[in-house]
């Protein structure tokens, strides 16, 4: 998958280089509208991620050139400082698929990239499967065999983010910020400490039916990871 | 007390104070003036009896019988003319009030007295007029004088009610205006309409003053989004970098920690400037007003969204909202931001196992009063005043929060033209009352 980051902050666009290398991504960088431009013409593109605050242009335009050209597949996908509602609504409308306020954890950069390739190839994972568990995301349901277990929305959001990055740790920063996404609140601490009482819950919501495993393990001062499985059952 | 009822008062007071110096001098002037007048007028008939003396002679005022004097009375007494032979040195002309005779009773009499020489004969002549008439104009002037006073002074009193009133009212306008300048955008005010150059004067002060206060808060207002706006670039950068260093292979636990404290750090700073950042697009008006927000609506979402906080402190909801208020128009992700806000901290500062209250009714004028009540630890009265400031924060504990939440509440509000008002005593814990306006 070919990536194009329009970015004029060096510093910026290095660091998401250097994740979406390791997600195994190419990258591609353009620091001006104008080098978008060029590049979007010669290049083809599965995404664009794009900055609206460039030096030579407003993102936007660029954004509705982009989305004029016929032959244009990349999927785009603001990154911007400016959060105001109506440029996200702007972008929105322009066509961008997604619009990520800065700063944003490149985690959950990562799962929007997923998502919006699931969409486009018309994947729809609706279930997700672990040990005897199985979570839908139709009727956003968490099943054990046939027993149906009573989760809140946050306590299912937050399994949900685990599975989709199933054996890696997850920071509560990275969990509170897909959680709470962008309500402004007035603790971020207090948050990070609400994922351990939705962990702690989730924990005694799991092993009520799964008593002999620990699902959801904390990697001390970091924390928290989904336990891998032998053989990761994904139905689709 | 009113500018107005003073300067009423003052011109009462002085036009009392007139006229009971008017009534006080009233006798004296009424003596003067009625005396003036007989005067007068014994003179003026001293002059006819002279004159007639000159015609007739003098035999006809003289009595048949008697020489020497004779005393003629008009009909009802009232004025006399005794003409007397003398032999004594002629006295100066005199005039002035002597008791006399009449009908049995005495009665002041003001009586000029006049000494002439007939055919060689010495006489004096006495021309009297009773001034007990005097009285009875003076009656009649006193009365005739408190009346008219009474009259003076109430049109006086209502008309200047009414003018000093609407000379005033360009100072009451002044005033609205001043009241109108909540927060950095003050409503566009009408030109104030007044031919009283002080107050054209005053006015135009003031809107200087405003003029220059709005810069300022534009200023404050600019500087915000833009330090808020450039700092969030090099957050981002720093966030990522330890993202991607945690993700690195074989580090050791002691750099994971670190990174982990930096990034909580980090997003501290994150959390603080896109409340700034929040404040100060609300009030330089960014959000678009435009959706009917069914309040009730909102405060249940916000409520789902707490779910977990509010079932982990083991508190219970009371609703107890009348009708369905809707605000419009509204910005929705504004009013859920505001009710989050409160109800977030109505968890926050509430003790285990408390009681939150949604309540709320319709007001006469069409708005709605919505009580949002914790029974949480009040807050300290001399802290009531500030809580809606920026980084005011009353807690030690550096966990509870920036300091910011009220501060988005008060612009979200400001911007909604809500009121809020806050409450906390040790009884009822801490109520939030918020006026909403009547739907437009």
């Amino acid at each position: 998958m070919n990536v194009l980051i329009v970015e004029d902050d060096r510093a910026l666009a290095r660091e998401l280089g250097i994740f979406l290398y390791n997600e195994h991504y190419y990258c591609d960088f353009a620091r001006t509208g104008r080098e978008a431009s060029e590049k979007l013409f010669v290049n083809e593109y599965d995404f664009v991620l794009l900055d609206l605050g460039l030096p030579d242009q407003d993102g936007l335009q660029l954004l509705a050139q982009a989305r004029q050209e016929r032959n244009q597949k990349a999927s785009i996908i603001i990154l911007s400082a400016r959060g105001s509602v109506d440029d996200r609504i702007n972008g929105l409308n322009l066509g961008a698929d997604d619009y990520l306020p800065k700063p944003y954890s490149l985690l959950e950069l990562g799962s929007r990239m997923q998502a919006v390739t699931r969409r486009k190839h018309g994947v729809v994972l609706d279930k997700l499967a672990f040990g005897g568990f199985v979570l839908s995301l139709g009727d956003r349901s968490l099943r054990h065999s046939e027993t149906l277990l009573d989760v809140t929305r946050k306590e299912f959001e937050l399994l949900h983010y685990l599975l989709l990055h199933r054996g890696k740790v997850l920071t509560r920063l990275q969990l509170s910020e897909h959680i709470w996404g962008n309500t402004i609140n007035d603790s971020a601490d207090h948050d990070s400490n609400y994922i351990n009482v939705h962990v702690k819950n989730l924990r005694k919501k799991l092993a009520q039916q799964d008593p002999a495993t620990e699902w959801v393990e904390t990697v001390r001062g970091i924390g928290y990871r989904l336990r891998l499985e032998a053989n990761p059952d994904l139905t689709t | 007390m009113k500018l107005q009822r003073k300067l009423v008062l003052l011109t009462t007071l002085s036009k009392c104070l007139m006229a009971a110096v008017l009534l006080l001098i009233l006798p004296w002037l009424v003596q003067t003036l009625v005396l003036g007048h007989t005067d007068a007028a014994l003179r003026a008939e001293l002059r006819q009896v002279q004159a007639r003396i000159e015609q007739v002679g003098i035999s006809e005022f003289l009595p048949q019988d008697q020489v020497q004097r004779r005393t003629h009375y008009d009909l009802l007494q009232d004025e006399f003319i005794d003409l007397q032979a003398t032999t004594a040195k002629m006295p100066p002309d005199t005039i002035g009030t002597f008791p006399r005779q009449r009908q049995g009773s005495e009665v002041d009499f003001r009586v000029l007295r006049h000494s002439a020489r007939y055919q060689g004969q010495p006489y004096i002549i006495e021309i009297g007029k009773s001034i007990e008439s005097v009285q009875e104009v003076y009656k009649l002037l006193r009365n005739l004088a408190v009346y008219a006073l009474l009259f003076v002074g109430l049109t006086t009193l209502l008309l200047e009610l009414g003018v000093i009133g609407s000379l005033l009212r360009p100072f009451d306008h002044i005033v609205e205006r001043l009241r109108a300048v909540q927060g950095p955008t003050p409503p566009d005010l009408p030109a104030l309409r007044t031919s009283t150059s002080d107050f054209q004067y005053l006015d135009a002060s003031i809107q200087q003053m405003l003029v220059k206060i709005q810069s300022v808060f534009e200023q404050e207002r600019q500087f915000i989004a833009t330090a808020s706006h450039e700092l969030l670039t090099p957050i981002s950068v720093l966030q990522n970098r330890f993202e991607n260093m945690l993700r690195a292979e074989n580090l050791p636990e002691e750099a994971e920690t670190q990174l982990v404290t930096s990034q909580k750090t980090l997003q501290r700073m994150t959390v603080t400037l896109r409340t700034l950042l929040l404040i100060s697009r609300v009030e330089n008006n960014q959000f678009a007003r435009t959706e009917e927000v069914p309040v009730r609506l909102v405060l249940q979402e916000v409520i789902e969204e707490l779910e977990d906080r509010i079932n982990n402190e083991a508190l219970v909801i009371h609703w107890n909202l009348t009708g369905e208020p809707v605000l419009a128009p509204a910005n929705r992700s504004l009013i859920f931001t505001l009710f989050f806000n409160l109800l977030s901290n109505a968890i926050k500062y509430n003790q285990y196992g408390g009681q939150i209250e949604l309540g709320g009714y319709s007001t006469p004028e069409g708005g709605y009063l919505l009580r949002i009540c914790n029974t949480g630890k009040p807050i300290p009265a001399e802290h009531l005043p500030f809580i809606f400031e920026r980084f005011r924060r009353f807690d030690e504990d550096a966990a509870e929060g920036y300091g910011l939440g009220l501060a988005v509440v008060r612009s979200i509000a400001q911007l909604h033209h809500i009121t809020v008002q806050v409450e906390s005593d040790e009884q009822r814990g801490t109520e939030f009352t918020l006026h909403l306006p009547p739907a437009a």
